[in-house]
């Protein structure tokens, strides 16, 4: 009899644990079947490779690849101003910072982590939009650069965590040794520990572009919404651009549900959320590869 | 200069060469500050987030109220003593009244059309008041030419462009006056108006007239907007035009569009022009050298006197309603709905979540299967927000409702849905982390008295886990009430009454913040509660995260041991 209601009990547990498995697949399903009548009824060559996103017009055409291109524009943008300033303060936290300094930043990092986006995206319009207008002279301050540069800020939080961890993982033997032979602070961590710990900040890295690409209102607000362009040179970040996120998130609001562009807004859901959990797949596998390594423990 | 940057490659290169340690030293210095930077830098950054969205953001609350201000919070709310609140708005229309007679005296000198149909008007009473004296045959007639010479020489005056001209028109109307005919009828308006009229004479340009009525209708629309509509005039429709500048602040904003005027200026020849303030008292093309000359200058000096400004603390700007763009009015229904959206997100959120957590720690191995739970926990996290939205939309408003009968609208109870799958895998990895700390010892223990494992798991697990579990609430909580982008097309509204059921849209404070930012035109007028409203959230969110983190720390010492 307790055996029978201890069986009972774990189902019960279990599948309500099945609970995230389910919601993974239902957003699957959900988002893709919504999308298959577009699939359907537009070639999807054209979708994936053409810049000529005109659904309004009587002949509306749904090229996307200036938005997706937008989305991993913006995402790289943040990147390149985020992994060195995230990795040299994870660097801080792990081997520079006394105890009672890791206290404090901690928080810190947490709260800039918790500031909704929104509220990012607030700061990118009416505070940075117009002071780049004024002070760089750009045509518009709602542009790529804004926009990198709050999607920075909000994937450094995520970078700067998960690599802590994994430098933090890096047993203290080897940082001793390291030292041990002559080598100075930053030799060690050059050569010995960021290299032993390079998982792990490969996962974090990943896991803040995830950040920047899921983001929505910050590049809603701040990107422009310039659907067709692709900055050229590439290396102008003041152009406008628009993003998947940015593009489904201004849109869904007026399409009448059904309709070829609603079904060719969750088709840009479908990409991204493909596109999302294969980066999320990568980065589990960085993480599992430094728990064997090191044998630590990293969340 | 040579010898100097030789010197100095020597040295550079002597520094390399000799030692080599030098330059590692220096390398290892140049690593170790940037990263001290770094570090410094995030804090930067967050003071010049936080700083400038707080304090402008406090704007709504704590500011210098005027008059009209607590005129509306009488009307609206009956807040405050309405004697005094009387007392004041006569005090100041007084004085204000002034204000406007001289504004209409000047505009009665710009204005000829109208004062010409008043003229045709006169005479047409003087002929009204003839027949009410009898006066009839030769007598009227006679009486009516003479009148209408006046009119004619009168009319002949207000048209004339020369101020010479027009002052001899004005005294030949005027020389009329001891015509013992004309005394006591209407006629004498026609002198009364002739030397108001020749006071204005005098301080125009008559040959610029019409110059003025363009610059006088914008200084006329910024003083509505200063100090609302006039007492004789009807009330506006829309509650936003009834009332003046209720802050100091705007009021000085207006104040400026009152006395300074934008003109476009040419620097250069064949430059571009150039858009330029200019004063409007001071300007040729504005008022200067007439009788509205001084009246900006008496205005600047007396505008204080004319609103009151006062210290006021609206704290009820958290509870109160808002007219339409946010004009007036505060976040109340906005607060109402963040926190119905995140509570009933919770309330789904919750129990699966911490459910889910005590079975990943204390049931389950290390098979396929929660493998498989694991990998979807994590996807979970990482699912963009803005498919979650689409997900919301998708399953729950367009699938799921109309199958149970709920309309297939965007609603409270298919956002906070939405939410709690978006804070499930936030609240899963805290609990299980919580669930994980608890020292194995406890449980041996208990299970040792001979619990089963259900027992100790509800007894003594789960309390010793109770704070990691809270704090881990209390963050999906924060997350919760932050995130836009799922709530945007499942259940969010930018405009609406209050909801009275959860199969009704609500506002709420993050698409609130969003839709001041970017969607509402006449809130960029009020900048103050565009401010207000991200600063509620960010306040809230902050509040929230605070608590959270004292409650770790605390759960932090007592694992320490001390």
């Amino acid at each position: 009899m307790g055996y029978l209601t201890a069986h009972a009990g774990r189902i019960v547990l279990f599948s309500i644990t099945c609970a995230s498995v389910v919601a993974v697949l239902l957003i699957f399903v959900f988002v893709i079947k919504e999308s298959i009548g577009f699939f359907t009824s537009y070639p999807v060559g054209d979708f994936l490779t053409k810049k000529s996103w005109y659904p309004q017009a009587d002949n509306p055409e749904f090229g996307a690849l200036g938005i997706i291109v937008g989305s991993v524009y913006v995402a790289i943008g943040a990147l390149v101003i985020a992994v060195p300033i995230g990795l040299l303060a994870a660097v801080f936290l792990s081997d520079i910072a006394p105890f009672k300094v890791q206290q404090i930043f901690k928080p810190i990092i947490e709260i800039l982590a918790a500031i909704p986006s929104v509220a990012y995206g607030f700061f990118a319009v009416l505070v940075v939009a117009p002071y780049m207008q004024d002070t760089f002279g750009f045509p518009a301050g709602t542009n790529a650069m804004n926009a990198s540069i709050i999607l920075a800020v909000m994937a450094l939080p995520t970078i700067i965590s998960v690599s802590e961890d994994s430098l933090s993982a890096v047993g203290r033997e080897i940082r001793e040794a390291a030292y041990g032979l002559g080598s100075t602070r930053a030799e060690t961590m050059i050569k010995v520990v960021i290299p032993a710990a390079h998982s792990g900040i490969i996962a974090g890295i990943i896991l803040g572009m995830m950040r920047a690409i899921g983001e929505t209102m910050v590049v809603l607000m701040a990107s422009g919404k310039a659907y067709n362009h692709i900055p050229s040179p590439w290396w102008d970040l003041s152009q406008q651009i628009s993003t998947i996120t940015a593009n489904i998130a201004s849109d869904m609001g007026e399409v009448p549900h059904g309709s070829q562009h609603y079904g060719a807004l969750f088709a840009l859901g479908v990409i991204l959320f493909v596109f999302t959990f294969l980066l999320n797949l990568v980065s589990e596998y960085f993480l599992s590869r430094i728990k064997r390594s090191t044998g630590a423990a990293v969340k | 200069m040579n010898k100097a940057l030789q010197s100095f490659w020597e040295t550079m290169l002597g520094v390399w060469g000799r030692s080599a340690l030098a330059t590692r030293q220096i390398f290892n210095k140049v690593f170790t500050s940037s990263a001290h930077l770094s570090v410094a830098l995030l804090v930067v950054v967050l003071l010049i987030f936080l700083v400038p969205m707080i304090r402008r953001g406090s704007t709504a609350v704590v500011f210098r109220g005027t008059n009209e201000f607590r005129e509306l919070q009488w009307d609206l709310h009956t807040r405050g003593d309405p004697d005094d609140v009387q007392a004041e708005t006569r005090q100041v229309e007084a004085l204000r009244a002034t204000f406007y007679e001289r504004i209409d005296h000047f505009k009665r000198g710009i204005d000829i059309n109208a004062r010409v149909d008043e003229a045709r008007q006169i005479y047409r009473r003087y002929g009204e008041e003839l027949d009410q004296k009898d006066v009839t045959g030769q007598d009227k007639q006679t009486l009516r030419s003479r009148c209408r010479t006046v009119r004619n020489q009168f009319v002949e005056a207000l048209e004339q462009t020369d101020a010479d001209a027009a002052l001899e028109m004005l005294d030949r109307v005027l020389a009329y006056r001891s015509d013992p005919d004309f005394r006591g009828t209407v006629v004498e308006e026609y002198f009364r108006q002739a030397l108001d009229y020749k006071d204005i004479v005098t301080s125009i340009d008559l040959s610029r007239r019409e110059k003025y009525a363009g610059p006088l209708e914008e200084v006329q629309n910024a003083l509505v907007l200063l100090f609302g509509p006039r007492p004789d005039e009807p009330l506006p429709a829309l509650t936003q035009n009834r009332y003046g500048a209720t802050r100091w602040d705007m009021a000085q904003r207006n104040l400026h569009t009152i006395v300074y005027a934008t003109e476009w200026v040419s620097q250069e020849e064949g430059q571009p022009l150039i858009k330029k303030e200019v004063r409007r008292d001071q300007s040729e093309s504005q008022f200067k050298g007439t009788t509205l000359e001084s009246w900006f200058g008496d205005l600047e000096a007396n505008v204080e006197a004319m609103l009151k400004p006062r210290w006021t603390l609206y704290w009820q700007y958290f509870i109160d309603d808002s007219t339409p763009g946010h004009y007036f009015g505060g976040v109340g229904p906005e607060i109402i709905g963040t926190l119905l959206l995140t509570l009933l997100a919770m309330a789904f959120a919750v129990p699966l979540g911490v459910v889910s957590a005590a079975y990943l720690v204390e049931c389950a191995g290390d098979n396929v299967v929660v493998k498989i739970i694991r990998t979807s926990v994590n996807t979970l996290a990482g699912v963009p927000s803005i498919v979650f939205g689409l997900f919301g939309l998708a399953f729950y408003i367009l699938y799921l409702f109309p199958k149970i009968g709920l309309p297939s609208q965007k609603c409270i109870l298919s956002a906070s849905l939405t939410l709690a799958v978006l804070v499930l895998p936030v609240i899963i990895r805290a609990s299980e982390e919580a669930i994980k700390s608890v020292p194995q010892t406890y449980k041996e223990a208990s299970l040792a008295l001979g619990a089963g494992r259900f027992r100790t798991f509800v007894t003594v697990t789960l309390p010793a886990a109770l704070p990691g579990i809270l704090t881990g609430i209390i963050l999906s909580v924060s997350r919760a009430a932050g995130e836009t982008a799922p709530i945007m097309f499942t259940g969010a509204a930018a405009l609406g009454p209050i909801p009275e059921s959860i199969t009704e849209p609500t506002r709420a404070l993050s698409y609130g913040g969003y839709d001041l930012a970017v969607g509402d035109r006449l809130a960029m007028l009020v900048p103050h509660k565009q401010y207000g409203m991200v600063m509620t959230l960010i306040t809230l969110i902050l509040l929230l995260n605070i608590i959270a983190i004292y409650i770790r720390s605390r759960m932090a010492k007592k694992l320490r041991g001390y």
